[in-house]
């Protein structure tokens, strides 16, 4: 898992002021799932992501709870609607402190 | 009540165990109450959820609060059937202005038939345009898929979708 943490980020690549903007998110993260052992789970730290933070020129727009019901390499997307250019930042957090980030440069067109 | 205050002073280790009393009470009490509000309930998800069944979950995050029907403003996109419940598609659109006064505070996702139904919560601003997330869930089996839709002033709406899980993706 070399790439644990590799974030992508997709966004239009046309975008006028006042546009609702589709961004499309993902991060290589294993998402650990809960292990059994005769039937009862595993009590260990088990590595997923447990918050997603957006940010926009440093506000923040979406934050997301999430817990190890969501797949391998998670993948969300979200719109958003940006009033004047600047950088889409998002940061990941697991369970093992580890912290991933991603920026989008938001340019008008 | 002689042998606590000698003298008129409360002796040091009745104050100790009072104390240690306090401190055990203070501990125990949001597993008591468990309900909205509670670290357990609202707080960071970064530790596991409890298995529990689905009346549980919305009992323990949104307490004894109605939950209306929100069919006709929450357009829920997911699989009629997922071949590999590992990998689940969805997205969730709620219709609101979102405008300062009037948002989406925040969006569940919710699965019934895992071991531990809560799957993600959202919390939105009105600067996102409109209410719309996605993203890709773990299903365990076949059942019904809920989003319940937090409006700023505090009323909360439901839509369920059932979708058929051919292979379980859901070990916890």
């Amino acid at each position: 898992m070399a790439e644990i943490g590799k974030v992508r980020i997709r966004i239009p690549s046309n975008i006028k002021r006042g546009d609702v903007v589709r961004v499309r998110s993902l991060v290589i993260h294993p998402m650990e799932i809960v292990q059994r052992r005769d039937g009862k789970p595993v009590d260990k730290n088990y590595l997923f992501i447990h918050k997603v933070m957006v940010e926009y020129n440093g506000r923040e727009i979406l934050q997301a709870d999430t817990t190890q019901s969501i797949s391998e390499n998670p993948f969300f997307s979200f719109t958003f609607k940006p009033t004047e250019p600047g950088m889409l930042r998002i940061t990941f957090l697991d369970t093992h402190g580890g912290k991933y980030e991603g920026t989008a440069e938001i340019k008008f067109t | 009540m002689q042998e606590w205050v000698e003298g008129g002073r409360v002796s040091r280790r009745v104050v100790l165990r009072a104390l240690g009393l306090l401190g055990v009470s203070a501990a125990a009490a949001p597993f008591l109450a468990g309900g909205p509000g509670t670290a357990s309930g609202q707080g960071n998800l970064g530790s596991l959820q409890p298995e529990e069944p689905v009346d549980a979950t919305l009992k323990r995050l949104f307490g004894g609060r109605p939950i209306k029907d929100g069919s006709s403003v929450i357009k829920m996109d997911l699989p009629l059937i997922a071949e590999n419940g590992a990998v689940v598609p969805i997205t969730v659109e709620v219709q609101s202005p979102m405008t300062p006064t009037n948002y989406v505070k925040s969006i569940y996702i919710i699965s019934d038939r895992n071991r531990r139904p809560m799957n993600a919560r959202f919390s939105l601003t009105p600067e996102m345009g409109a209410a719309a997330i996605g993203a890709n869930l773990r299903l365990n089996e076949t059942g019904d898929v809920r989003a319940i839709a937090e409006l700023n002033d505090g009323t909360l709406l439901m839509a369920k979708r059932e979708v058929k899980v051919t292979v379980g993706g859901c070990g916890g």
